[in-house]
């Protein structure tokens, strides 16, 4: 099992819950209207007057074929807008109950 | 879940609650009457009080006075004047606007009854009556009748006045200059006195022979009968075999000593249409009646009266004032469509998309149909107020979808997809839609608030503007949003047609973004300079306002004039004929075609005809009503025409007084000419005359002055018969009886009333006209004291000649003159103002009379005060908003001061067209305050937002310019463009609202250009200042903390050694 945390702005969450949907990926959490900065580029999303947009973020935990399959889908989302900015990241799930 | 998220997700519900008020809107639409100004609600009250048998002077002593003091207590009174005649009191109160009249008039009463026992015994109780704009006439119609002429008065009351009653909402018609059928026996004064047979006899044996009696009831075996005697006469003829008397033994006939006339009354109105006699049928309606669709259902009952009457007679509209108000609404209407022409193709031009432009223009209708739910709700109209209003909205109501839509357009750009484009660019600029919806709130909500003339006007403009600014930014927050939705996506590949039609706009517009940016920038480095020169132009345009005249409000051109003429009083009405026929002649001579009727009136009215009792009549007084064709189709304004008229005027040496009234009616108030009005008081009657005499002959000397009116009459002569008393006694008389014998003989005795087909006519006795001449005629009455002895009238007296005292006026309870100075078109009422004011300085002014400047210059002045006070309200209120959602107050207080370029730009744009100052203009500059500092608004907040995004004060300016360039541009143009079919419209009425779209057109250029120079360089100037002094406060604080690091030990302790 691998967590992938998936962060965007916020006009991308529906095509992101699709994928995921599309990937047999059912569960997820989400986070609403949160603030963040890319590493390098890509506009500040806080919400604010100089910056309004905000990010979202979704954290799903799927088994690990499945991964690399929703990280090329996300990759080509990001490619085709990459001004909006999505990134993800994955790390292993050491236990569940 | 927000508004527009909720309007993006059901679009459904979002578009058909929009049709839902659009569809009442339209439903309101159809149910709204058509006016030409909103209902002025009336502020006037009359009291009448009748006291016969009293002198003016008498009058005002004991009737006018004691009602006057006590009246003058009512709550929210601003003048009342009286006028004192014989036999009448005429006290008007007028009380402030926007009070309700009928609590006044309760107030009024309660009052009167207070007083009324201190009135003479003899004086009538006061009567109360109100007086509206209802009672002007809606249609006057012109009867030409040849043959029918003795009998029109009863063909057309049947035929013509009866039907028209009928009509739903029609409240009285009534027939002027026909006289009505009297039955008139005129006896010859030798053989009555040969005969020894008085008047009085022969009136009361015609009303005793002329009656049908009852004689009760009686049976005849089973049959109960009535018994009648009936006596009434079947034709006039038969009363001329009556017995009145006996001589000799012998029977004297009335033909013996009288003839019969069945004709028509003595004295009555005469009317002359286009020079032929006839007469005038005048509709008036009921209160709060729609006059456009009264008269048009008159009109179209017109054919069928046609049809009824003889053939001979001839019935013409003369003056229907709903062609004025439907010409008028229809030129307006149609500005209304060009500026929404003008609108759409601006956000075409500039967005270079239909389907962005068909979403910006949609909200167009929602948001002006809305409107009429309001007006239908509250009892509005559609007028040249709430029309303007629309046409001015149009500018603005797609302001906050642009806003809105070019948010969205750039999340699309940026790859967003249109559903979450749409709700998230709305969301992010939604705070400032709303914030400048409030900006504009504060504008037009004080105008709700305005009392007094004005305030008539600008209340229903402040209610309607708010509420289309509130349903045009409901339309952007949710319409909008769902329409980019479901219509807006990236465009990836752009049309031929795009690309032919719209590169070179865009290359355009590109060149205008880059050249402003340079401009920016160098305004930017040279602040000062910028800023002087702004201020310079300020200055140049406040030297213009010395160029500029002011007036009250602009006449309105409605083709129709008033002329009333007085020849010397006591001129003969043949006399007053001629005179009318050949002003007739010499102007329909002239004015051929343009002139679409021209009529008359003169003479005497009879007390039953209320309409034409209201107004002064009399045997001198000519009164003329004369309709040009619409202003569009003619060369000439009305001004002219009425000047040219004068003119003609000043060539009948026989005319004692004349008026040419533009409009039809008296009053410079709204839409009359301008007209200075100079007020006497003063007690001393012969003194005020004088100088009221002195006053017009100086101000008639100026060329400019085309007439000029002096309210008091001229003394008028009477004959008075001075009865010696001593001698009434030794005849049995008394002084009543004798003069009553007097008046039966030259009035008449009202014998009786001839009945025929239902219709009562009066039989009247009295004297043959020819007996009726001349004081030796008066002198040798013969009337019978109460021994039957006749005696004659200069037995008893003597017959004098007198003058009778004038009318006394009188206001805010002292005597009154009034002078009013009609000026030349073209010419502004404040110099009228002062060219009268410099002669009353060089006046000679005994102690206790005064000399005021009144009547429209009056209004102006108050409503230029209310206007200073309500644009200073707004500029506060504009300030909250601003400094509100900056939470700063300097950059509120950048923009306010552009609202100075934006005055600068009105007085710039009236000096160039050379439209005078009035309530229509100054209400547009109000209006400017509002759309002027949203411009600097979306500047500032732009190079705020660059600033918070790290960019240096003069990068973020420069950049803030270039981006925000083509937003502003757009919103401007889009306003002035919706304006320029007002301030070029020529149509009917259009000088109306002329005024108002050069006003808003001037300031908006003037200020947008200086806005997008100087809001820059004044922000470049508080922002260095703020940072500098930032700067300076953090090395303050900096050497602060130094200090204290290096001697904290020795600062503690010497606060520890002031503690011991």
């Amino acid at each position: 099992m691998k967590s992938i945390f998936i962060t965007f702005d916020i006009s991308h969450k529906e095509k992101i819950v699709d994928m995921l949907t599309h990937n047999s990926c059912r569960g997820y959490s989400f986070f609403d209207q949160i603030q963040g900065r890319g590493s390098k580029t890509g506009d500040p999303h806080y919400g604010s007057h100089a910056w309004p947009s905000m990010c979202g973020s979704i954290i799903t935990i799927v088994d690990d074929n499945k991964v690399a399959k929703i990280l090329k889908d996300i990759e080509a989302i990001d490619k085709e807008t990459p001004q909006l900015g999505l990134r993800a990241f994955v790390w292993n799930i050491e236990q569940q109950y | 879940m927000s508004i527009y998220e909720s309007a993006v997700k059901k679009p459904i519900m979002t578009s058909l609650c929009f049709i839902a008020i659009a569809l009442f809107g339209l439903f309101s639409l159809s149910k709204l009457p058509i006016d030409l100004y909103p209902d002025i609600e009336t502020n006037t009250l009359m009291v009448f009080t009748y006291y016969n048998g009293a002198s003016a002077s008498d009058i005002e002593n004991n009737v006018t006075r004691p009602l006057e003091n006590t009246l003058n207590s009512v709550e929210h009174l601003k003048h009342i004047k009286s006028d004192s005649r014989e036999n009448v009191s005429v006290i008007t109160l007028e009380f402030e606007f926007g009070y309700d009249i009928d609590n006044l008039t309760n107030d009024v009463r309660d009052k009167l009854d207070m007083v009324s026992s201190s009135l003479p015994d003899e004086a009538n109780t006061p009567i109360i009556f109100k007086f509206s704009t209802d009672m002007i006439p809606i249609i006057v119609m012109s009867v030409k009748a040849e043959e029918s002429q003795s009998a029109l008065y009863k063909i057309l009351d049947d035929n013509v006045a009866n039907p028209l009653a009928r009509i739903d909402g029609v409240g009285s018609v009534s027939i002027a200059g026909a006289p009505e059928r009297e039955i008139n026996i005129y006896m010859d004064p030798i053989k009555m006195e040969a005969y020894n047979i008085p008047v009085e006899t022969v009136s009361s044996i015609i009303a005793a022979e002329n009656r049908n009696i009852p004689g009760g009831n009686f049976d005849v075996g089973n049959n109960t009968y009535s018994l009648r005697v009936e006596g009434e006469f079947k034709d006039p003829r038969q009363m001329m075999d009556l017995v009145v008397g006996t001589h000799n033994g012998a029977n004297v006939y009335l033909k013996d000593i009288a003839r019969i006339v069945d004709n028509v009354q003595e004295r009555s109105q005469h009317t002359y249409i286009e020079g032929q006699q006839g007469a005038m049928i005048i509709v008036q309606k009921q209160s709060g009646g729609n006059s456009v669709a009264i008269s048009k259902a008159v009109k179209e009952e017109l054919p069928n009266l046609q049809k009824r009457l003889p053939s001979d007679v001839e019935l013409e509209i003369m003056i229907d004032t709903s062609d004025n108000i439907l010409n008028t609404v229809n030129t307006l209407s149609s500005t209304i469509r060009d500026a929404m022409i003008f609108v759409v193709l601006v956000v075409f031009i500039f967005l270079g998309r239909w389907r962005a432009t068909v979403i910006i223009a949609i909200t167009i209708p929602f948001s002006l149909v809305a409107s009429f739910i309001y007006l239908f709700a509250t009892g509005g109209s559609i007028n040249i107020i709430s029309l303007s209003c629309l046409s001015i909205a149009i500018g603005s109501v797609v302001d906050d979808a642009i806003v809105v839509l070019e948010n969205v357009t750039s999340h699309i750009e940026r790859g967003s997809d249109p559903n979450n484009a749409a709700v998230h660019g709305t969301n992010e600029v939604a705070v400032s839609v709303i914030a400048s919806t409030l900006t504009m709130w504060a504008v037009f909500f004080p105008l709700t608030m305005v009392t007094g003339m004005s305030g008539v006007l600008f209340k229903q403009l402040g209610w309607m503007m708010c509420i289309i600014m509130l349903i045009s930014t409901a339309a952007a927050l949710s319409l909008t949003p769902m329409m980019c939705a479901k219509m807006l996506k990236l465009q990836k590949k752009q049309s031929k047609f795009f690309i032919t039609f719209y590169k070179p706009i865009q290359k355009v517009l590109d060149i205008i973004d880059i050249k402003y940016a340079i401009a920016v920038n160098w305004a930017m480095r040279h602040r000062w300079t910028t800023l002087a020169a702004c201020f310079g132009l300020f200055l140049v345009s406040l030297l213009c306002a010395k160029g500029i005249k002011s007036e009250f409000f602009p006449a309105n051109d409605n083709g129709r004039v008033g002329v009333s003429l007085e020849m010397p009083i006591g001129t003969r009405i043949e006399r007053s004929q001629e005179v009318g026929l050949r002003l007739t002649k010499l102007w329909m001579d002239r004015y051929g075609d343009q002139l679409i009727a021209c009529g008359f009136t003169t003479g005497q009215a009879d007390e039953n005809n209320t309409f034409a009792s209201l107004s002064d009549n009399g045997t001198h007084i000519i009164s003329f009503n004369i309709m040009f064709v619409p202003s569009n189709e003619r060369e000439k304004s009305l001004e002219i025409l009425c000047d040219e008229m004068r003119a003609d005027l000043k060539m009948f040496p026989e005319l004692a007084k004349s008026n040419v009234m533009l409009g039809g009616s008296q009053g410079g108030g709204m839409g009359g000419q301008s007209m200075a009005s100079f007020e006497i008081y003063g007690y001393d009657m012969e003194t005020t005359d004088r100088l009221s005499k002195e006053l017009a002959s100086s101000l008639r000397e100026w060329e400019k002055v085309t007439q000029v009116n002096i309210s008091r009459s001229d003394y008028q002569p009477q004959y008075i018969v001075d009865f010696d008393r001593e001698k009434l006694a030794m005849h049995g008389l008394n002084l009543s009886t004798a003069a009553n014998y007097m008046r039966n003989r030259y009035n008449g005795a009202l014998a009786t009333y001839y009945r025929e087909d239902g219709d009562e006519y009066d039989v009247k006795v009295r004297y043959e006209p020819n007996a009726r001449q001349s004081i030796n005629d008066i002198e040798n009455i013969v009337i019978y004291g109460s021994n039957g002895q006749p005696v004659r009238i200069k037995e008893l007296g003597k017959v004098v000649l007198n003058e009778m005292p004038p009318t006394i006026e009188r206001k805010d309870r002292e005597r009154i003159v009034t002078v009013d100075a009609v000026l030349a078109a073209g010419t502004a009422l404040s110099d009228g103002v002062n060219y009268g004011q410099a002669i009353i300085d060089k006046m000679d002014i005994p102690a206790g009379i005064s000399i005021e400047v009144a009547g429209s210059y009056e209004d102006q002045q108050d409503s230029n005060r209310d206007l200073g006070q309500l644009a200073i309200i707004i500029l506060v209120m504009v300030f909250i908003v601003m400094a509100s959602q900056f939470e700063s107050l300097t950059y509120p207080f950048i923009l306010m001061i552009s609202v100075l370029f934006a005055i600068s730009g009105v007085l710039l744009a009236l000096f160039i067209t050379g439209t005078n100052l009035n309530v229509m203009s100054m209400l547009g500059s109000i209006m400017l305050i509002g759309i002027v500092v949203k411009n600097g608004i979306v500047l500032i907040d732009y190079t705020m937002l660059l600033r918070e995004r790290g960019l240096g004060v003069i990068q973020a300016c420069v950049g803030a310019a270039k981006s925000r360039m083509r937003p502003v541009l757009m919103t401007t143009l889009t306003t002035i463009l919706g304006m320029v079919p007002l301030a070029v419209s020529q149509g009917v009425g259009a000088e109306m609202w002329r005024p108002l779209g050069i006003a808003i057109i001037g300031g908006l250029t003037v200020s947008t250009i200086m806005t997008l120079i100087y809001v820059p360089a004044m922000y470049g100037i508080f922002a260095g200042n703020g940072i500098q002094n930032r700067r300076r406060a953090i090395k303050k604080q900096r050497e602060l903390q130094a200090y204290w690091n290096e001697n904290k030990e020795t600062e503690q302790l010497k606060g520890k050694d002031k503690k011991h």
